[in-house]
């Protein structure tokens, strides 16, 4: 797959600058301003710009400032009329999944759910929270359209809010 | 006040989102109950409150917003926008916002 998307520089998700993934690996330098992050960083940023087709997540906490390391999420698929589970991911300690939610084959058009465990999230951190919390089981649906171009999902929620939008 | 109001702005435009389509579900049922439909109003409010006062109680509700059928945008992030959420005292006023794009969403609850 790889010699098929270099073949193709002119897509969006293949534009070459994209190896810099791959390649900052390989730079001390970028691995040195990658480590002294401050308390709401678990790491630099990750570049996704150009790599292959996938839908990828990447959730932070807007309440202590940090990522959603250990966030349960629920990753459905609408079939029908009900959403089916695709499975259950944690948020590392970089606020993503350790994979692509999907990606190569498994990334088809179609109706997708993420959904937040923020209830429990919370409640290990020890927020003081009303019982029920205002945000309890977080849904955000998204529709992947153009499986020739990869989708970035980043959510910021807290408590008592919550955003997500096309990411980069 | 009590109850839930929302309030939909279009940050393409910096303007309210008017004629959108929202619906109020009660979610503790299994299937959810439709409580209210309607549509946003010029304001981006709707007329009245989706969950009147006299409806007020506590319980785990579920706005809709039809953001897709508004925006028309073949690559847009989401057509129904879901936002789960509880009343945990019957006493308040849940004021529910959305600010929207086709490929940005973001609700809190206001005041």
């Amino acid at each position: 797959m790889a010699n098929d998307d270099l073949l193709q520089p002119a897509r969006r998700q293949f534009a070459l600058s994209g190896l810099a993934l791959g390649a900052a690996a390989l730079l001390p330098s970028v691995a040195a301003a990658q480590t002294p992050a401050g308390p709401a960083q678990a790491s630099g940023p990750i570049v996704l710009h150009g790599v292959s087709p996938r839908l990828t997540v990447h959730a932070l906490d807007t309440f202590h400032g940090s990522a959603a390391t250990g966030l349960r999420i629920d990753f459905s698929k609408l079939e029908g009329e009900s959403y089916k589970l695709i499975r259950t991911v944690t948020a590392n300690a970089n606020g993503r999944s350790d994979e692509p939610l999907l990606i190569g084959e498994s990334y088809q058009a179609g109706d997708y759910e993420v959904l937040l465990h923020v209830d429990e999230y919370f409640a290990a951190k020890g927020a003081k929270l009303p019982a029920p919390p205002f945000l309890s089981k977080v849904p955000v649906r998204i529709r992947v359209a153009n499986i020739a171009e990869r989708i970035h999902l980043p959510i910021q929620f807290g408590p008592w809010s919550y955003t997500y939008s096309r990411g980069s | 006040m009590t109850g839930i109001t929302t309030h939909v702005l279009d940050i393409t435009t910096g303007r309210p989102l008017s004629g959108l389509q929202i619906e109020l579900y009660d979610v503790a049922t299994e299937p959810p109950t439709l409580l209210n439909k309607t549509r946003t109003n010029p304001d981006g409010r709707t007329d009245t409150p989706i969950l009147p006062a006299a409806s007020a109680r506590t319980g785990q509700f579920e706005l809709r917003f039809h953001v897709g059928d508004h925006f028309k945008a073949a690559d847009g992030l989401s057509d129904v926008v879901p936002v789960r959420f509880a009343i945990f005292d019957a006493a308040q006023h849940y004021h529910v916002p959305m600010l929207c794009s086709p490929w940005f969403f973001s609700t809190y609850r206001g005041s």
